[in-house]
C-alpha cells in the first residue's frame, strides 16, 4: 500500500516554538521528586519520561530522570505511570505553577 | 501530602463556627456543591489553588448542561458554541471513514444541552454563581491535608499561615489528581490501566475572520464535536483524538490510556502532532497558531472504580470520585460532575438540618447518585472497557482499515460490474471480522450500545 504524503502544515510543531498563553510562575522548590533514586537508576522503562506530555521528565545521564519541574502542566500522568509508585507529586506552592487561560 | 492529622480533642469537635462546609476545588463539581449548599442556607467556603477558578482546569471541550441550567440562571453563562454536528471518524494511517450527525433539532434551544466552553472563563463564572448565592471563595490557597478527630473529618489543612480551617463537612472536589483524598486514605490511587493521559492544543487562525465557520460549515453559534478513532488517531493505543470548535479558537487533542502511552514509541506531544498531520485532520488545522498547550489525566475506571463517596464528615464528587463515562461513543464527565456536586450538597444540607456529620447521614448522596443517570450510565457500560481491550486490534486497527477498503471497493470506478465491487467490499469487512459468525459475535458483544 502506498502512503499518500502527509501535509504537516503546522506553524509551530515543537514545544520550544509554541506560543503559549499558559503562564508558569516558578514554584521555587520542585513539586516533583522521586522517593528512592536507586529505583530510577535500576528502572529500564522510565515510564515517567515516555508518558509526560510536557517533556518535564527527561532521561538523566545517571539513569535517574532529570525533572524540569518548572514547565510542568500538572497533569500528574507521571505519578500514575510509575510502576514502582516512586514519584513524589505535590501541588506547587500556592500561587505558582501553571495557569491556563483557556483550559 | 501529609496524612490526616489526629488531634487530641474533647468529645465534641470545636468547629470554628465560621463555615458549615468547606469545598476543596472550584471546578464544576465543587461549585455545584457550593451553590447547592449556599442555596440551602449553609455557610460555605470554597478553596481553590489556582489564581482563579478554572486556572488549573483542562478538559476536552463539551459541557453538558441539563443539570447546571437547573441550578442557576444560565442566561449569561460564557458559552462558546452549541454542538450542531457530531462526527465519528475511523482513521487508518491514510483513510477516514466517518459518520456525521447534523440534526435540525440541535439548532434549537436548548441545543441538546451540549456546548463548547473554555474552562478558564466558564469555571470562573460558575464559581461566581455560588458566591452570589452566599458562598465564600478563596483562591491561590492549596489544601494540603484533612484534619481528623476520632476518625471524623473536621476540617482542612492549607498552605497558608495558620492555615487550618475547621467545619463539620468537607466536600472533596479536587479533580482526578486527588492528592488530598488519597493522602487521607479515602480512596486508592487509580491504576494506570484506568487513567488516560490527554494532550490538547487551543488553536487560533490569525489570517482572517470566518475561518472556523468556513472550515467546519457553521453559521452563527453552531459548533462541532469531532471524535476520531483508530491507529491514525492515537496509534496502537486505546483512545482517540478530538476536535471541538470554540467561538474564535479550535481545541484539538488526543487522549489514550497511560498503560498504552508508556508502551508507545512516541510521547503524547508527538502523538498529538502526528494526529494533526493525518490527511483527514491537517486541512482542518492548517495555518493555525497554537495559543495554548495543555495536558491532563482522566479517570476512566468506570463504575468499578468509584470510591466510597461518603465518610464521616466528608463527601467526594466529580473527577475525584472517578465519575467519567467513556464508552467510545459517549465521552461525558462535565454533566456527572455537576450532578454529583448537586446531590452531595443536598445530602449535606439535609444532614446539617439533623446535626449529623456521620457517613450514614450523608448516604442520601450516593443513594441519589445511584438513582441518577451518573451511576446508571457507568454501570450500563461497565463491561465495555474489558471488551474493548480484548477487541483492541480489531476495533482500532483492523476495522478502520477494513471499512476504508470496503468503501474504496464499493465505489470503485472501473469496467467491472458492480457485483464484483460489492463482493470485494463485503469480504473486506467480513475477513476482518472473521466471517458472519465473527460479525454476529461482535454485534452481540456490543449489543448494549444500541439496545
Amino acid at each position: 500500500m502506498s502512503v499518500q504524503p502527509k501535509t504537516p502544515e503546522i506553524t509551530n510543531d515543537s514545544m520550544e516554538d509554541r506560543l503559549y498563553t499558559v503562564k508558569y510562575d516558578d514554584p521555587g522548590d520542585s513539586h516533583l521528586d522521586v522517593k528512592v533514586p536507586d529505583i530510577c537508576a535500576d528502572c529500564e522503562t522510565n515510564d515517567c519520561v515516555s508518558v509526560c506530555p510536557a517533556n518535564v521528565w527527561r532521561e538523566g545521564d545517571d539513569g535517574v530522570p532529570h525533572i524540569a519541574y518548572e514547565n510542568c502542566l500538572e497533569c500528574s500522568s507521571c505519578r500514575f505511570a510509575c510502576p514502582y509508585d516512586n514519584v513524589v507529586w505535590e501541588y506547587p506552592e500556592t500561587g505558582s505553577g501553571v495557569t491556563f487561560k483557556h483550559g | 501530602m501529609s496524612p490526616a492529622l489526629e488531634t487530641d480533642t474533647p468529645d465534641e469537635p470545636n468547629y470554628d463556627d465560621a463555615f458549615d462546609a468547606i469545598v476543596v476545588g472550584a471546578g464544576l463539581a465543587g461549585s455545584a456543591a457550593a451553590l447547592t449548599m449556599a442555596d440551602r442556607g449553609l455557610e460555605v467556603l470554597v478553596i481553590e489553588r489556582g489564581s482563579s477558578p478554572g486556572a488549573k482546569n483542562v478538559f476536552g471541550g463539551v459541557l453538558y448542561t441539563p443539570t447546571i441550567r437547573e441550578l442557576t440562571d444560565f442566561e449569561d453563562a460564557p458559552l462558546e458554541r452549541y454542538v450542531a454536528e457530531r462526527r465519528f471518524s475511523m482513521l487508518s494511517d491514510e483513510d477516514e471513514t466517518a459518520v456525521s450527525l447534523r440534526p435540525g433539532e440541535w439548532h434549537r434551544e436548548p441545543h441538546n444541552d451540549s456546548y463548547t466552553v473554555l474552562r478558564g472563563e466558564f469555571d470562573e463564572w460558575f464559581a461566581e454563581q455560588a458566591v452570589d448565592a452566599g458562598a465564600t471563595l478563596v483562591t491561590e490557597t492549596t489544601v494540603t491535608g484533612l484534619v481528623r478527630e476520632r476518625g471524623r473529618i473536621v476540617g482542612v489543612e492549607t498552605d497558608r499561615p495558620d492555615g487550618t480551617i475547621r467545619a463539620p463537612y468537607v466536600v472533596l472536589a479536587e479533580g482526578g489528581n486527588s492528592l488530598v483524598s488519597e493522602g487521607a486514605n479515602l480512596k486508592e490511587t487509580e491504576r494506570r490501566e484506568n487513567v488516560a493521559v490527554a494532550a490538547k492544543e487551543v488553536l487560533e487562525f490569525p489570517e482572517r475572520d470566518g475561518v472556523i465557520e468556513d472550515r467546519f460549515r457553521l453559521v452563527d453559534d453552531a459548533g462541532v464535536s469531532y471524535h476520531y478513532f483508530g491507529e491514525g488517531a492515537v496509534g496502537d493505543a486505546f483512545g482517540g483524538g478530538f476536535i471541538y470548535t470554540n467561538e474564535d479558537t479550535v481545541s484539538v487533542g488526543v487522549a489514550y490510556r497511560i498503560e498504552d502511552a508508556v508502551a508507545a514509541d512516541q510521547s503524547p506531544e508527538e502523538t498529538l502532532n502526528a494526529f494533526k498531520t493525518h490527511p483527514a485532520v491537517a486541512p482542518l488545522v492548517r495555518n493555525a497558531r497554537t495559543v495554548e498547550y495543555s495536558a491532563k489525566t482522566i479517570p476512566e475506571g468506570g463504575a468499578e472504580s468509584i470510591p466510597d463517596l461518603v465518610h464521616d464528615g466528608a463527601a467526594i464528587v466529580g473527577d475525584a470520585a472517578g465519575l467519567v463515562l467513556n464508552n467510545g461513543v459517549h465521552l461525558e464527565g462535565t454533566n456527572m460532575a455537576v450532578e454529583s456536586g448537586y446531590h452531595a450538597g443536598n445530602a449535606i444540607a439535609r444532614a446539617a438540618d439533623r446535626d449529623r456529620t456521620d457517613a450514614d447521614a450523608l448516604r442520601a448522596y450516593p443513594d441519589a447518585l445511584e438513582e441518577s443517570f451518573v451511576v446508571q450510565n457507568l454501570e450500563r457500560y461497565a463491561w465495555m472497557m474489558d471488551a474493548v481491550e480484548a477487541d483492541r486490534d480489531l476495533l482500532f486497527e483492523d476495522l478502520p482499515r477494513a471499512f476504508a477498503d470496503a468503501g474504496t471497493e464499493y465505489f470503485r470506478i472501473d469496467r467491472d460490474p458492480k457485483e464484483v465491487h460489492a463482493e470485494n467490499a463485503k469480504h473486506a469487512v467480513l475477513d476482518a471480522l472473521g466471517g458472519w459468525s465473527g460479525a454476529a459475535k461482535l454485534a452481540f458483544r456490543y449489543r448494549k450500545m444500541v439496545t
